[in-house]
């Protein structure tokens, strides 16, 4: 009879590199974002007004069918006024799904206490929120720069003039545009959510976030009579914003616009401060003794 | 190699949550084998835990675990298993979904990870049934067994287990028990933290106990105990006349209690000196005065440290 020893072996094979790993965390994100059906159903909500733009795109194209729908209304122009109409309606739907999905990303992780056993292995906290970030700006992109850049190329396709060419900047625009707002949204999304273990609350918190200080900023514009009352009005500030890199014309007063730099600078200072949030959140204990 | 390299070392550490301490001064050299972490709720023993695994970083000291540390993430927690005590996981999945993803996270491919992930399964006596089934279904039993093994799929040398017996049935926590000692008897360190110190105490080779953040004893349980001095030691002694010894060691001066045992075939006598004890023991077994059959300490294990030195109240006595 032989006596077998058996001696601990730790593991030696090949490892996936680390980006891989943050990569484990955007698929399993990605899959929690949309295990539910409402996700599905306001993807498809943020569709619906994409058709309707295609449709206007068409129609300004088609001169035949102009004719017969629009019989004889003013002639539908495709510029940078069409796209930022295009980029507010599906930016703004993005907050939507920002608030919906952010909240299952983060708050179900805290809730559960998951973190320390996601974080007890080769992923740092940078890591974990990275991936987060990355699912949840995947998504996003869905409703924003994708079907936005789809309409241009469209457009490009349906136009009998050398249109892309000579209007890149929209393209350039939609999608600058749509990054700088995604990001912003995901960012401030997740920050949100990591200090609300409730999702349901964490969603009205991110709206909250978005649209108290507007009305707040509205109050103070409007008693004051200065247009500084607008930097907190998210959507008046982004506008402004977007007009200026689609090279759009302008809709308000002269006087009524915030400097490019002063936009920026609130929103880097939102982001800093939800940096600071989730560094603060997004650890892997409480202060649990015993 | 060093030979301080196959240890888990913390070197003066001190963690402080604001103004909330964690653990003050801990300064441990943990050799390879089963180290039970026992002190009351508060102590410490998870902060002490979260430590070693990288969980949370030190405010003042050095904590190395095989020589590495947390700053080294990719070799760190290849060597380093933890199994927390919450009862908690990342919502609807599958407990081979569970381990799938720990594997990936750890840098394995899709293919070894599926490997692994059985092996760990079979280890801990999942069932495949059991493996394709939400977590959420799973008795308390089953949760803390898939906790179990995603702490040992990716074979690490350190095993970190916080309260890994409760819930258990008695044999799963035997089954548990079983598969502690045979890592351990491959030359893995387990940490283990637990409250059921009459089951730990069989596994352990060596006990930390902690209490309000500070370390009151470490070291090979029997060891701690002959140093626990101002608490006299108590033997039982098996023999024909327990009374008859009894009275001799009272004579001798040599014993401060007696207490007979309940089948009235053995004594317990409690002694403030064990040396002149057990000197004075092997006198009367020469002389023939009784006849005795066996001697054993009686308050040598963990329970009865824990008693002498925190206190059922768990404050330092």
């Amino acid at each position: 009879m032989s006596v077998y020893k058996h001696e601990y072996r730790a593991y030696t094979g090949p490892l996936t590199p680390l980006w891989a790993r943050v990569g484990v965390i955007v698929r399993y994100a990605f899959a929690e974002a949309w295990s539910t059906r409402i996700t599905a159903t306001l993807f498809t909500l943020s569709v619906a007004p994409v058709i309707v733009y295609l449709v206007g795109i068409y129609l300004a194209n088609n001169q035949l069918a102009r004719t017969l729908i629009m019989r004889g209304s003013p002639m539908l122009t495709i510029d940078a006024g069409y796209f930022l109409k295009v980029l507010e309606t599906q930016s703004w739907l993005a907050l939507v799904l920002a608030a919906w999905i952010a909240p299952r990303l983060v708050s179900f992780d805290l809730a559960d206490n998951a973190l320390p056993i996601l974080l007890s292995h080769p992923i740092s906290r940078f890591g974990y929120v990275l991936g987060k970030l990355l699912a949840l700006f995947a998504c996003l992109s869905l409703v924003t720069w994708i079907p936005c850049l789809l309409l241009f190329a469209f457009q490009g396709y349906s136009s009998a003039q050398p249109w892309v060419m000579a209007n890149l900047r929209i393209a350039g625009g939609v999608l600058a545009s749509s990054l700088l707002w995604i990001a912003f949204l995901s960012i401030l999304g997740l920050a949100l959510s990591s200090w609300v273990k409730w999702r349901v609350v964490a969603t009205g918190i991110i709206f909250a976030v978005v649209f108290v200080p507007a009305g707040i900023g509205g109050i103070i514009t409007g008693i004051l009579r200065t247009k500084w009352g607008f930097l907190l009005n998210a959507p008046v500030m982004m506008t402004q914003l977007w007009q200026r890199i689609l090279g759009a014309p302008p809709t308000m007063q002269g006087d009524l616009y915030l400097p490019s730099t002063a936009i920026v600078t609130v929103l880097l200072l939102v982001c800093a401060a939800c940096v600071l949030m989730l560094n603060a959140r997004i650890r892997a204990r409480e202060v649990v003794r015993g | 190699m060093n030979p301080m390299n196959d240890r888990i070392l913390f070197e003066n550490v001190s963690k402080f949550y604001g103004e909330v301490l964690g653990v003050n001064r801990v300064s441990l050299s943990i050799a390879p084998g089963v180290s039970t972490i026992v002190g009351p709720n508060g102590s410490g023993k998870t902060t002490l835990m979260n430590l070693m695994t990288g969980l949370v970083q030190p405010s003042s000291g050095r904590v190395s675990v095989l020589g590495l540390t947390p700053a080294d993430a990719d070799r760190f927690f290849r060597q380093v298993g933890y199994c927390t005590q919450f009862d908690s996981f990342p919502r609807r999945l599958t407990g081979m979904d569970f381990l799938m993803d720990a594997l990936l996270l750890h840098g394995m491919s899709e293919s070894e990870a599926f490997r692994l992930a059985r092996e760990a399964m079979e280890r801990v006596r999942l069932s495949d049934d059991a493996a394709g089934r939400r977590i959420e279904g799973y008795s308390k039993g089953m949760r803390q067994k898939i906790r179990l093994a995603q702490a040992i799929a990716h074979h690490p040398h350190v095993l970190v287990l916080d309260e890994p017996l409760n819930g258990l049935d008695p044999m799963a926590r035997a089954e548990s028990l079983a598969l502690f000692q045979e890592l351990s008897r491959q030359g893995m360190h387990l940490i283990i933290s637990s409250h059921i110190l009459d089951e730990v105490d069989r596994i352990s080779d060596r006990v930390i106990l902690i209490t309000g953040g500070y370390i009151v004893a470490e070291g090979d349980i029997h060891q701690v105990r002959r140093e626990v001095r101002d608490k006299p030691l108590q033997v039982l002694i098996r023999c024909d006349q327990p009374e008859r010894l009894a009275s001799r060691m009272f004579t001798d001066n040599h014993c401060v209690e007696a207490r007979l045992h309940p089948d009235g075939r053995g004594v317990f006598l409690r002694t403030g000196d064990i040396d002149e004890f057990y000197r004075l023991l092997n006198a009367i077994a020469v002389e023939g005065l009784v006849q005795i059959e066996a001697v054993a300490p009686a308050d040598d294990d963990t329970r009865a440290i824990y008693q002498y030195l925190i206190g059922s109240d768990g404050s330092p006595s």
